[in-house]
């Protein structure tokens, strides 16, 4: 366990699938070398088979013992999808569309001039939208945005051979270590969340950050940063001034995904409240209906999940009556500010307090070899 | 029980035949042979006599990858031959393994994983009762692993401040005859080969060593008609990490890799200690002897101690399982280990206790303990004693290993 726990809470009624998060981390961190398929943040449609695909159902994670499960290794092509492009160049050399008008490419070619270099048959979000139900009396969906748990007990920590996975003391950030990193792909095994990604292109496991980079400056990670219903909170779990702790621990009104894997998430759900009530055959509103089953709701947080949602219907109702609630104005949230809790002067501290450069990631266990004089090709410091 | 014994007795026999005087003799060659020119094709492997040596699957510690697990479930032995050169500056190995498939990771996907295979060197062997642990060393006792494995281009973050190489080509301001120069430099950074050095003082402090320092070379070949592949690993008996130019007699082990299996790390087969002697050189005698001797003990007297003794926490083999991460699975701890390691470990469970395993992956079966100044302890008390007994326990001991096929 580390000495401090930065954690993310994310507001499920406010997500509306726009995937700026996802873009926004996308374009900060995975697109390019080998990272092209990953998403270290995904928006994924639940009930629907996710990203990767089923990932609920590939194992890792620990049982009530305690013993680390085995699980299965995702496959790019059919689980992930491959992030495909297109003949861009054809553009300029073909007509897109016939003399008759009636088809694509070159005339008479049977198949479009521009088009993708391998035929895509499975990617995120394949089944964005769809849900569960009959439209429109009972169908339902909602948003449910996912990036690396940085568990207090990660199961791909537990399943690294070569201890090139490590919980930062300071903030409880996991990372990999890709010097150390061999490529086993064991932690993906490890992971319930499969919210680490294997690069085949360096033959090392990659991650989410949580924007380190951006942390220890003082700025909240870019997928928070940009989302545009303003659903993320991000703060130190014992800073009881940051809206994470109050939204956590005080009025607790969000909850970690899946806690049964027992790797103890420190990313936050307001679990999704508010969905249009059920229609009848006439289609007539069914007063009082629950559109989003509680069942469904229960096996993603867990029992705790019909308490929060009753505070929660209970802070509307009274700010709906007393025009006071602090759990809405929280939710509401007003200036990204109040939001974001970090403390770049807390950063410097760590940091001068271990002799390092503030922004020097690494992993200072394996910084002075015992039998090399340079390990790493970071620097050592003093 | 009667049958079984006899047939673990006639195992022990096939067993000990096949290591009799299963030391390797090092051939000596011309000083102008160096590491880097030794291909496996080389002329000069024809004087080298090459000898069986049998490799086990690792089954000490079960990894957490389903899929592998279950294609590996039924693994048998295999068999190698290893042949070795020296001269007064290298030492040479060459070893040819079976493998039905090419295996060969790619760049490109998740699911592939290369055929590989190792070499794995004491830096210390005096005391020749004391090796380090087979499994990458242990804590005082560090070994040298050199690795090679079969893949194809890819790409490591490399240190090199290269990062305008590291971007997306599309995000570049590159066009036409630019865009295909910065492919090309992006290509020129990558690495062509898996040859790579590690220390080790037990399987979890593994760490590459990337200063150059490790003077090595490797390089593997498939041949299809054969279904086989061949690796050599030549070094410098002397380098920063090692110097065994004085020595008459070495410690080597070697394991190989299926790529078809999923084989990776934790999923492999492995030798034990094999004694490499230096032709026409002296020294280390007492290392070939202990690496070259039949066990002393009774097998059959051992195996009724050690199922009545350890099997409540160690798996021996099919029929006697333990309860899953309880204790080191030792169903093919004869066909990795050395006699010596067995006894050491038997008297003082302590002496060696590989800081490997990892404790949080299974917190109810802590196989040690660790005091404020990082001092193991083995879970396991010392329960033998009687020295007849041990040894008797060690004949049992060297014959829990699979079939070899």
């Amino acid at each position: 366990m580390s000495k401090r726990q930065l954690a993310m809470v994310m507001d499920l009624n406010k997500c509306i699938g726009c995937q700026t998060c996802t873009v926004a981390c996308k374009t900060q961190w995975t697109n390019r070398n080998g990272r092209e398929y990953m998403y270290w943040n995904n928006v994924e449609t639940y009930p629907g088979e996710g990203y990767p695909k089923k990932w609920m159902e590939l194992g890792g994670g620990f049982d009530a013992a305690g013993d680390l499960q085995e699980g299965v290794i995702p496959n790019i092509e059919a689980d992930y999808g491959v992030p495909w492009d297109y003949n861009y160049e054809s553009l300029a050399e073909q007509n897109l569309l016939g003399p008759d008008g009636s088809g694509y490419g070159k005339h008479g070619a049977e198949k479009a001039g521009l088009r993708p270099n391998v035929e895509p048959t499975w990617g995120p979000n394949w089944d964005e939208d769809q849900g569960a139900g009959n439209f429109p009396s009972d169908n339902y969906f909602f948003y449910l945005p996912r990036i690396c748990n940085h568990c207090t007990n990660p199961g791909c920590l537990s399943a690294c051979p070569r201890d090139a996975i490590f919980k930062r003391e300071e903030d409880g950030v996991v990372l990999v270590d890709l010097d150390r990193c061999q490529g086993y792909r064991y932690c993906i095994a490890g992971c319930p969340y499969k919210k680490i990604y294997f690069n085949p292109k360096i033959s090392k496991s990659e991650k989410c950050i949580l924007c380190f980079p951006r942390i220890e400056q003082g700025l909240p990670p870019a997928c928070a940063q940009q989302c545009v219903g303003r659903i993320r909170f991000v703060g130190f779990l014992d800073d009881e001034e940051s809206q994470v702790y109050k939204l956590v621990k005080k009025h607790k009104v969000a909850l970690p995904l899946r806690s049964d894997y027992g790797t103890q998430p420190n990313i936050y759900y307001v679990p999704p409240t508010e969905a249009p009530a059920k229609f009848d055959a006439e289609g007539r509103i069914i007063e009082g209906s629950q559109r989003i089953p509680m069942e469904e709701l229960e096996t993603l947080f867990g029992k705790e999940v019909h308490e929060v949602v009753k505070t929660l219907k209970a802070e509307m109702d009274k700010r709906k009556k007393t025009g006071e609630s602090e759990v809405m104005d929280l939710l509401i949230a007003y200036q990204h500010s109040e939001m974001f809790r970090l403390d770049n002067n807390y950063y410097q501290d760590v940091a001068k307090a271990k002799g390092m450069p503030a922004l020097a990631p690494i992993d200072d266990r394996y910084i002075k070899g015992k039998h090399t004089k340079e390990i790493s090709h970071f620097k050592a410091h003093a | 029980m009667i049958t079984i014994a006899k047939s673990i007795i006639a195992t022990t026999f096939v067993a000990s035949a096949l290591s009799a005087g299963g030391s390797i003799t090092a051939v000596k060659v011309g000083n102008d042979v160096k590491p880097a020119m030794l291909k496996t094709t080389d002329k000069l492997w024809d004087t080298a006599k090459a000898v069986d040596v049998a490799l086990y699957p690792q089954t000490t510690i079960k990894m957490n990858d389903k899929k592998a697990n279950a294609t590996n479930a039924n693994n048998s032995g295999k068999m190698a031959k290893i042949s070795a050169l020296y001269n007064d500056k290298c030492v040479a190995f060459k070893i040819v393994w079976a493998d039905g498939t090419e295996s060969i990771q790619d760049g490109t996907s998740s699911n592939l994983y290369p055929d590989g295979f190792a070499v794995q060197m004491a830096t210390k062997f005096d005391d020749p009762k004391k090796l380090p642990y087979i499994g990458m060393g242990s804590e005082g006792r560090p070994v040298l692993v050199h690795l090679n494995k079969a893949v194809t281009t890819h790409y490591e973050p490399n240190g090199n401040k290269d990062v305008s190489l590291q971007v997306n080509r599309h995000q570049t301001n590159a066009f036409d005859a630019n865009l295909t120069a910065f492919d090309e430099s992006v290509k020129a950074a990558a690495m062509n080969e898996y040859k790579r050095s590690f220390i080790s003082e037990g399987f979890r402090s593994m760490t590459e060593i990337k200063d150059g320092s490790s003077k090595f070379n490797m390089s593997m070949d498939y041949a299809k008609d054969a279904k086989a592949w061949s690796g050599v690993m030549g070094r410098h008996l002397k380098d920063e990490n090692m110097d065994i130019s004085a020595a008459g007699a070495i410690p080597v082990a070697f394991a190989v890799w299926d790529g078809e299996k999923m084989g990776r790390d934790g999923i492999k087969h492995l030798s034990t200690w094999i004694a490499v002697d230096f032709a026409d050189k002296k020294g280390n005698e007492a290392l070939v002897a202990e690496l070259t001797a039949a066990p002393t003990g009774d097998a059959k007297a051992g195996q009724a101690n050690v199922e009545m003794m350890c099997a409540a926490c160690h798996t021996l083999n099919a029929e006697k399982q333990a309860t899953p991460f309880m204790a080191p699975d030792l169903s093919n701890i004869g066909g990795y280990s050395t006699a010596a390691y067995l006894t050491e470990s038997i008297v003082d469970p302590s002496a060696v206790v590989v800081p490997g395993y990892n404790r949080n992956a299974h917190k109810n079966f802590q196989w040690y303990t660790t005091d404020d100044k990082g001092v193991r302890t083995s879970t396991m008390p010392p329960m033998m004693t009687d020295e007849k007994m041990v040894s008797d326990a060690v004949a049992y001991l060297m014959t829990l290993k699979s079939e070899v096929k």
